[in-house]
């Protein structure tokens, strides 16, 4: 995908070659229509949300409610320590799945099938109900608790969706890891690297070409998968906004306040994952396409000095 | 540049050879690649392997740095066996790092470059000085640029593979892998997968490195560099040595018919 940004040569200034052809276009009726048919069921979808019995002022009074704020940060929290959770293990699933050895490779492959096979609905409350075979938690001298006051709800959760998300990862991460070409692995060894430094330094670097893409997805999953963790009575934006609805009386205008939130959020990461992409794909386009600000640059640049050249 | 000169004159020491094979096989599955390969190579001396696709020149150099398992025979580089150790009649499979150790002093240089993509031209050539050998940064880089300039790619540092033609991406691989200070150099038909145009600036680099004493030993369908430059030539067919001996010798006037055919097609 290389984007061509030499795009200097102004528009205005006409080709020296033959005579440009000037045809009258072919019209497509059909795309008028079509885009008519599509404009008109937008607007009476709008006009039906306008209509309806919903007090959109009660949005705004909220946004920036000191609760729904509290419950963006704990939505965020949850988030990064759970794709932490799934990543690292994910990564070590990946290893251990790929490894010569077939007792690990069993294990992992018996790990990704429970717990890619299993709703994480259900397995969040399981988490939360295994008090009822574990009473106590008894890690020797280091540590000694009822499972009940051990599983708080943070932890519930973050077990919950980290375990879960470790396997989708461990798949992604396998991907990646064989995507990468033999020859590499071959090259650093006839080098003297280590199978580590192999792995750290050449194949990892390649491999997150193809991992950084479906992990973005996967984080940007996450976020919206955060808003579950209240059947385990942890509290974030969803739940937040559910309690501010039954006692404000607008139960209905906080679903949308948080849909709100959550795509600006989910907005903020697709940012953040264009840039991790190109970081990553440098080497393997001849010319990275420019980030916007390089665009809006030079769309500035080429339109102050076509000024000059017609001042 | 058409006759090499005074080939004779270049240091191919008496002492002890830099490879020996002694009844080399190899299989893959049921597949036997090799079948009992004895060969020396000398020090200081460029050996050529030729022959037909399929007749176990790669996978013979391969073994050589022990990216391929050999299954029976021995074989030597620098005196020491490939893979493992022997204490009194027993053999020791070698540890991985056992192995990488032995790897630094053999360069190789592959048919399709693998030269690491995420990394310019001189952070190919600088990576391994520094991450196996913990050479300090600025030193690597100077030998870096040095070894980039022998290759004739000194203003290509900033490169990466992606932006370099064939022949100078091989160039860069022939660097990294002298970035080592090797004692051996492999070549695994190191111009087969470039433009013909592209060719001679690779084999010049290669001449010019044999010129400098290295002990090379190269897979390679170049007739006309194996006649120049080579010392030894090997031609190999269906896993077996089938002639071998000076390569102008062997070239001009084979003595075995299978030789006697390949060469008239590749000629």
């Amino acid at each position: 995908m290389t984007v061509d940004i030499d795009k200097t040569a102004p528009e205005d200034t006409p080709p020296a070659g033959p005579e440009a052809i000037k045809a009258i276009p072919v019209r497509h009726y059909g795309r008028y229509i079509s885009a008519v048919i599509a404009l008109g069921l937008l607007a009476s979808i709008i006009y039906a949300f306008a209509q309806g019995k919903i007090n959109w002022s009660a949005v705004p009074d909220y946004f920036f409610d000191e609760r729904i704020l509290k419950g963006v940060g704990q939505t965020l929290l949850l988030t990064v320590l759970s794709m932490v959770i799934g990543i690292v293990g994910g990564i070590i699933l990946a290893v251990m799945r790929l490894s010569k050895n077939p007792v690990t490779s069993s294990i992992a492959w018996f790990y990704i099938w429970f717990f890619r096979g299993t709703p994480v609905l259900v397995q969040l409350v399981v988490w939360f109900n295994l008090g009822l075979v574990f009473e106590y938690i008894n890690l020797g001298p280091i540590y000694k608790d009822y499972w009940s006051d051990f599983m708080t709800p943070l932890l519930t959760a973050l077990l919950g969706l980290g375990l879960n998300e470790a396997a989708y990862m461990a798949e992604i991460c396998r991907a990646g890891l064989l995507s990468v070409d033999e020859g590499q692995t071959e090259a650093a060894n006839a080098l003297g690297m280590s199978h580590g430094k192999t792995l750290r330094r050449i194949v990892i670097p390649q491999a997150m070409r193809v991992i950084v893409p479906p992990t973005g997805n996967e984080v940007i999953n996450m976020l919206k998968t955060t808003s579950l963790v209240s059947v385990v009575q942890y509290t974030e934006l969803f739940r937040y906004a559910q309690d501010i609805g039954q006692t404000s009386g607008a139960p209905v205008e906080m679903y949308f306040l948080a849909a709100a939130w959550y795509l600006i959020m989910t907005s903020i990461l697709s940012v953040g994952q264009y840039y991790i992409e190109r970081y990553y794909a440098r080497g393997s386009s001849r010319s990275l396409p420019p980030t916007p600000f390089q665009k809006i640059r030079a769309n500035v640049f080429s339109l102050s000095t076509r000024k000059k050249a017609t001042a | 540049m058409t006759e090499k000169v005074n080939s004779g004159a270049r240091q191919t020491s008496s002492g002890a050879p830099m490879v020996k094979a002694e009844g080399v096989h190899k299989s893959f599955g049921l597949v036997e690649v090799l079948k009992g390969i004895d060969l020396e190579v000398r020090t200081g001396e460029v050996f050529c392997l030729i022959g037909p696709s399929g007749s176990g020149k790669s996978t013979f150099l391969r073994c050589i740095n022990h990216l391929e398992k050999i299954n029976a025979g021995r074989l030597y580089v620098d005196g020491e066996l490939v893979g493992y150790r022997q204490k009194g009649d027993k053999l020791y499979e070698l540890k991985d790092s056992e192995v990488s150790l032995k790897r630094r002093d053999i360069g190789m240089v592959f048919q399709r470059f693998n030269l690491f993509p995420h990394m310019t031209a001189l952070e190919n050539v600088i990576e391994a000085p520094i991450q196996v050998k913990g050479i300090n940064r600025a030193q690597a880089r100077e030998r870096a640029h040095q070894l980039l300039e022998r290759v004739g790619l000194a203003d290509k540092a900033g490169s990466y593979p992606s932006q370099l033609s064939g022949g100078q991406q091989q160039r860069v691989a022939i660097a990294r892998a002298l970035a080592m200070d090797p004692k051996l150099m492999l070549f695994d038909e190191p111009t087969s997968a470039l433009d013909p145009e592209l060719v001679g600036d690779v084999l010049d680099v290669m001449r010019d490195l044999a010129e400098s004493g290295m002990t090379m030993i190269v897979v390679t369908h170049e007739m006309g560099f194996a006649r120049e430059v080579g010392d030894s030539l090997v031609f190999m067919d269906g896993g077996v040595v089938v002639e071998s001996g000076n390569p102008r010798d062997v070239l001009t006037n084979p003595q075995h018919q299978r030789t006697q055919s390949f060469l008239s097609k590749v000629l």
